[in-house]
């Protein structure tokens, strides 16, 4: 139960960048994944250099925000090569999404070889000793995910409904046309979200990779990917609200899948989704979806 | 008599073909296909060439739920692997020859298409193309089971199922392959006939109708439901034929046939072939299987090595799918249309420019010179 919670929070940061772009955008990324493959690399690569001084616990944050803002460029120069000239044509941009997660893929296989690195924090430090909670042994790192990510959905919920961009989000995701008619760029604005998400996507992979599965690989893209539309799908494209409540259901969902069949871990993969198939035949917009409105 | 009536279906056939230049093109091409066995190509690259059919099957059913019926699907795989699957398991329990299990396996892939386009009626938009994915995703996770592996094979699949032409002899020259292409092409031909007919029937303009507004075919008193469901149906009997098809030739059906990459090839296809044209899929298919099976794994080392005594490194297996998927995606954001509707349009232009004037040999200046003002 507590894995769940916290592995919860975690999915909670990675859904947030995909339905973040979908929503403001129209975009469904499907190299969302890539993104959290990208940042988990980068983490390794700057971690285990040691690029940044002897003392490791430094190091490793050093190496986390290198990575984080690294694979913000990288998003939106992909971005503005990319997905840009094909905007609005919903099944070029899922061909082109992919074909980018593809060539991430590719990369990785040719700059690491097809191997599992081992990521996680330096050795000796607090965050790899454990604390109990209700009786459940939990490590430090994994109470740390979950309250950076819990930090961050709240920040970025504050920046959403409170700031200027933000409100320019809003309009834009509700009326592009018109957004565009009240003098906001969209197009740089397209540019910001994408940033944005994949910044969530690299941090959710830093911490999923680090605390939870302690290993990267050159195909760790799909499982995130599977995860995050599952997620996004059951609250909701582009609901914020629905994204954080799908999170928890989906964590929930699996880790009692996973305690109550003994049988290993193939079916575990089959419960999220036809969860949101069900859950799709009930409510067709997901739970906190917009209202199927009647010019669709 | 004999000889009129072929005079006269000779003038018919150059009135309806040799004059529209994009079926001219058509017929070249259906030509060329033709001889390819002809020609002397041995059996690896006929192997490619009976691929390509293949992918140019499923890529033309995907074409006719997508590009003409407007319903999103990225779960095409699901009717490729049914399709295999219902072959397979139809001659392990039963032993059924190939000709009684193909059918069944065809029946089996449109009554799934049926149950699964029932839920899918619910949802639109990117919903649906997510719905579809994951059902191939699901089905392939129990297919993989441990439970279920007397039943399925497990990761390994059922094996030696029985193939094509067994009976012809593989030496001195591989008719068993020659026939094979002759077989699948011939399937090609039929099937993307047939879909072309349902395209341009009145059938087809109602799907067109829906991919154009729903709403509105539903205020014209279309029942949007038993069309959708129609089409769905069509397209995962087309695309089962390919999974069994593929099954039977590979002698093999394994999970492989539910992953995402079976789903995307047919959208990769169609995208370099022009979506929504049912002939683009098939030109796309040729292009994407050449390109990935021939030139990158083929041609390209080979030319290197005997030209420049350069032999590609090791991790020129992995830099391989990279350039290709580079190639793919620098297609599809310059000719978001496709490469066959870029040609046809240019084609469409010189056959406007013969209509101004009549004069055959002087189409390429007056269509040099239209171009030119413009």
């Amino acid at each position: 139960m507590i894995y769940g919670t916290i592995s919860g929070g975690v999915y909670a940061l990675l859904a947030l960048g995909f339905t973040l772009i979908y929503g403001v955008s129209g975009v469904v990324n499907l190299a969302h994944g890539s993104f959290y493959m990208l940042g988990a690399y980068t983490f390794f690569v700057f971690g285990a250099l040691g690029f940044f001084g002897s003392d490791p616990m430094l190091a490793s944050i050093l190496a986390l925000i290198v990575a984080v803002i690294f694979v913000g460029a990288v998003g939106s120069i992909t971005y503005r090569l990319t997905i840009h000239p094909v905007i609005g044509h919903d099944i070029a941009v899922m061909v082109v999404t992919v074909c980018l997660a593809i060539i991430f893929q590719q990369l990785m296989l040719l700059g690491f070889g097809a191997s599992f690195p081992r990521v996680s924090w330096p050795k000796g430090s607090f965050l790899l000793e454990s604390t109990s909670i209700w009786g459940v042994s939990v490590e430090y790192s994994l109470i740390l995910a979950f309250v950076v990510s819990l930090v961050l959905f709240a920040s970025l919920l504050v920046f959403i409904t409170k700031t200027k961009i933000g409100k320019a989000m809003r309009a834009v995701s509700q009326d592009r046309e018109v957004a565009m008619l009240m003098g906001i760029n969209t197009k740089r604005l397209y540019m910001l979200t994408m940033i944005i998400s994949a910044m969530l996507a690299a941090l959710a992979g830093i911490f999923i990779t680090t605390s939870i599965e302690k290993s990267t690989g050159p195909w760790l893209w799909f499982r995130p990917l599977a995860l995050s539309l599952t997620i996004v799908i059951l609250g909701g494209l582009g609901s914020i609200k629905g994204s954080l409540l799908g999170a928890f259901i989906v964590a929930y969902a699996e880790k009692t899948v996973a305690i109550a069949v003994s049988e290993g871990g193939a079916i575990v993969g089959v419960v999220p989704l036809a969860v949101i198939v069900v859950v799709l035949l009930v409510r067709p917009k997901g739970l906190f979806g917009k209202r199927i409105e009647m010019e669709d | 008599m004999v000889i009129g009536y072929l005079r006269r279906a000779y003038s018919s056939f150059a009135a309806h073909v040799f004059d529209v230049p994009p079926r001219l093109m058509a017929f070249l091409f259906l030509m060329i296909l033709l001889l390819v066995p002809v020609a002397g190509v041995g059996p690896y690259y006929l192997n490619i060439m009976i691929y390509a059919n293949v992918v140019a099957i499923f890529a033309a059913s995907w074409d006719l739920l997508v590009g003409r019926t407007g319903q999103i699907s990225l779960g095409h795989a699901i009717f490729f692997g049914i399709g295999g699957y219902s072959s397979a398991l139809l001659f392990k329990y039963y032993g059924l020859p190939i000709w009684v299990t193909i059918p069944t396996a065809l029946l089996i892939g449109s009554l799934a298409a049926l149950l699964l386009g029932f839920p899918c009626l619910r949802v639109k938009g990117p919903y649906l193309a997510l719905v579809t994915m994951s059902f191939p995703i699901i089905i392939s996770n129990i297919v993989k089971w441990s439970p279920l592996i007397d039943v399925f094979g497990g990761e390994l699949g059922i094996r030696s199922i029985p193939g094509f032409f067994t009976f012809l002899p593989v030496v001195p020259t591989n008719q068993q392959r020659i026939a094979e292409y002759y077989f699948t092409l011939v399937l090609l031909f039929a099937s993307s006939v047939l879909i072309y007919k349902i395209a341009n029937s009145k059938t087809g303009i109602v799907f067109v109708s829906i991919l154009d507004d729903e709403l509105a075919s539903k205020a014209c008193g279309i029942n949007v439901t038993r069309y959708k469901l129609m089409s769905f149906m069509i397209s995962g009997l087309f695309g089962s034929l390919a999974g069994c098809v593929q099954a039977h030739l590979l002698k093999v059906a394994n999970p492989p046939m539910f992953e995402l990459a079976t789903s995307f090839t047919p959208i990769i296809v169609t995208f370099l072939g022009g979506i929504g044209t049912i002939y683009g899929p098939i030109v796309g298919a040729y292009i994407f299987t050449i390109l990935d099976r021939y030139f990158l794994t083929d041609l390209l080392p080979r030319l290197l090595r005997d030209n420049f005594q350069v032999t590609l490194p090791s991790g020129y297996e992995y830099a391989k799918l990279l350039i290709f998927t580079l190639i793919v995606l620098i297609l599809v954001i310059k000719w978001p249309r496709g490469v066959s509707r870029f040609t046809t349009d240019r084609l469409e232009d010189l056959e406007e420019a013969r209509d101004l004037d009549e004069r055959g040999p002087r189409i390429w200046k007056t269509y040099k010179k239209k171009k030119e003002k413009s």
